[in-house]
């Protein structure tokens, strides 16, 4: 499934894949997020967090077109505010998509995968 | 001051975040990062007066105690990207100083420090050029200088020093700061924290608010966020850009002090965006006003006026989006309502003219028509009210972005298909409003099914089904059932696969490729299958699908 677009100087298809870096790389640069992690924790490896390479995995676009929902599967660093973190996410997703692809989405759903406790 | 107890450091909290608060407006205007929705002073506000408040409640003589409270008020009361930071920023100094009962200079930079990192670890992508590099910044300088200075107010300034300078140098490290002329908004709001520590230390009082030094970076601001707001030249309310400064003199003063809260009352009627900066000589006003005039003459009440710059930000707006036709007659007569889709082939055009669209794009799969194509399909109709009907998942998206910057009442009928778009048109009722309309539409093109024959371009292998190159497949309701090399079998097998028991009508629309024979062949196979349907047959010379069938 692709995004499509045409203008006068011709057609523009964007990739699900594409969709998915794009989001994938706006959560990252969010506060408390230090992972995306894969939608298949047992198939996937437990809890693994995932390369830049590999953002497709935690990261799924259903449905392109006004109503298009995207998950997102995320770890968030301990002792950050859940619900707020979840929250910048979404807003960030909604924003970048927004900004850089033209596009308005219905829905941006975080899982939490995880939390990583750093040593302190 | 070598050392502060729990109760001084709670002082030391309640003034960085009071300090904050009078400043949080200031803060929001400056917010254009991560997402410019101006919110990061308020947020940060509610973040840290929640941490105030615990702290308040909790307060202890013991230093790592209340900084404990701190650091939990934070956590419970954290909003928004630069609260969640802040509510780090403080764990990890609470972690910190723990066990401390006092907290000397050299401890209070290890604090800082240590915070700083623990913030840095719930990141995995830091963006400098925010609070964090602002709070980094400070810290390292706070470790330097505690290596030789023991007084705290001494390390307190040389902190909120870097903190300022930091804070300067963002806009350098951040484009987006740089694009719009502000400074970070969550590091300013963390350099009022700081001023807030420091005039604790120094047992000073603050300003109430702060004198904003910078116009320009304010007004830059203000335009930036009034430019969030609108995408269409129309949506422009206050027209005129308006700036200008009032020299004051003392034979209008006599009569009219000037008070720079009624001034802003006055002109806050006249418009938005506006800001307003006084000292004893002259004040400087913003604003986006209707009315440039009006404004004027309430600053001449005052003084004299210098500097003036007015601007039309309509005709910059049009400039900029290339809108010509904002300026030209919309057509003198108009139809009250109209029903735009989209359709590739002279054949379905007709038929979807003939029971009721106004205006037909063509276009379809392989040839999706832009926004700006549907936009000018609805102009030239000149309707009041519109309904756009894709008929492609593929332009759903344009069509709801036509429906958007349209001006006139608009609504998007996802239909996913010719057939689709066929069963929306007749549920059409011009009587009905248009979401009513887009609604009972959405719900008849539900109960259609659609069925597409089209050929292959490559080979593959989707839904299960192995695909060669020139196969003819058949699409039902957007999944591909069969793949063979000939058309009869493939539409055959398609017809057997979607009509049932409960279905009444079958609509057959052949393409350009498909000889009138071939289709009445077609018919009197659904005919001899199943007896209880009415079949309908058209020509719709459509490229690329030999048939497209509806069942419903």
């Amino acid at each position: 499934m692709s995004i499509q677009m045409e203008n006068d100087y011709g057609k523009i298809d964007i990739t699900n894949e594409t969709i998915a870096r794009i989001v994938g790389e706006a959560t990252i640069e969010c506060y408390g997020v230090v992972g995306m992690a894969s939608r298949h924790q047992i198939r996937d490896g437990l809890t693994e967090i995932l390369r830049k390479e590999n953002f497709g995995k935690g990261v799924v676009v259903r449905n392109a077109g006004a109503d298009t929902q995207i998950d997102l599967y995320i770890i968030v660093g301990y002792g950050t505010k859940i619900t707020e973190v979840a929250y910048q996410v979404q807003s960030k997703v909604q924003y970048t998509l927004k900004k850089t692809l033209g596009m308005t989405i219905g829905s941006v759903n975080i899982y939490v995968q995880g939390v990583r406790v750093t040593n302190l | 001051m070598k050392s502060i107890d729990g109760l001084q450091f709670a002082e030391m909290i309640s003034m960085g975040a009071y300090h904050l608060k009078q400043n949080a407006d200031y803060v929001d205007s400056l917010n254009v990062f991560p997402v410019p929705d101006g919110d990061t002073g308020t947020n940060m506000n509610l973040s840290m007066t929640s941490g105030a408040k615990e702290t308040a409640a909790n307060v202890s003589a013991h230093l790592g105690k209340t900084s404990q409270a701190l650091s939990k008020g934070l956590l419970m009361g954290a909003r928004g990207n630069s609260g969640v930071i802040l509510s780090q920023l403080f764990r990890g100094f609470g972690k910190s100083v723990e066990e401390k009962e006092v907290l000397t200079a050299s401890e209070f930079a290890e604090g800082l420090r240590y915070g700083v990192e623990t913030a840095y670890k719930a990141v995995m992508k830091p963006v400098e050029g925010t609070i964090l590099t602002v709070a980094k910044d400070a810290a390292a300088v706070a470790v330097e200088t505690a290596a030789a200075e023991t007084d705290l107010v001494q390390l307190m300034e040389a902190i909120l020093t870097e903190a300022k300078a930091s804070l300067k140098r963002t806009p350098d490290l951040l484009p987006v700061l740089k694009e719009v002329g502000v400074v970070d908004s969550g590091g300013q709001g963390l350099v009022y924290v700081y001023e807030g520590f420091l005039a604790c230390l120094k047992g000073e009082e603050l300003p109430e608010r702060t004198v904003v030094q910078s116009m320009d970076e304010l007004v830059s601001a203000e335009h930036h966020r009034n430019v969030q707001g609108f995408m269409d030249t129309a949506d422009i309310e206050f027209g005129y850009c308006t700036e200008f400064m009032v020299r004051f003199e003392d034979d209008k003063t006599k009569n009219h002090p000037f008070d720079e809260n009624d001034f802003r009352l006055q002109l806050n009627e006249m418009g938005d965006s506006l800001l307003v900066i006084s000292d004893e000589e002259i004040a400087k006003v913003h604003i986006h006003t209707e009315n440039p005039g009006n404004a004027l003459s309430c600053g001449q009440q005052y003084g004299s006026l210098i500097n003036i710059k007015i601007e039309n930000m309509r005709q910059q707006h049009m400039d900029i989006v290339g809108d010509q036709s904002a300026g030209k007659n919309t057509p003198a007569k108009k139809v009250p309502y109209a029903i735009v889709t989209v359709a590739m082939g002279e054949g379905i055009a007709d038929l979807l003219k003939s029971i009721g669209a106004s205006f037909v794009i063509e276009g379809g799969q392989t040839m999706n028509p832009s926004t700006e194509d549907i936009v000018k399909a609805i102009q030239e109709v000149g309707a009041e009210r519109v309904l756009i009907l894709p008929n492609n998942k593929n332009i759903v998206l344009a069509a709801e972005q036509a429906a958007e910057v349209i001006g006139i009442e608009a609504a998007v009928v996802p239909t996913k298909s010719v057939p689709e778009g066929l069963a929306a048109i007749l549920a059409f009722n011009p009587e009905a409003d248009v979401t009513a309309n887009a609604k009972s539409m959405k719900a008849a093109a539900s109960v259609v099914k659609t069925g597409q024959v089209t050929t292959a371009v490559r080979d593959t292998s989707i839904d299960g089904v192995a695909i060669h190159t020139d196969d003819y497949m058949a699409i039902s309701n957007g999944k591909i059932t069969i793949a063979t090399p000939s058309l009869d079998t493939t539409m055959k097998s398609l017809i057997d696969d979607m009509i049932t028991e409960d279905d009444e009508i079958v609509t057959v629309i052949y393409g350009e490729d498909v000889s009138k024979q071939d289709a009445e062949q077609m018919v009197a196979y659904i005919e001899g299958q199943f007896e209880h349907v009415e079949i309908e047959l058209y020509n719709g010379k459509q490229p690329l699908y030999p048939y497209i069938l509806s069942v419903e």
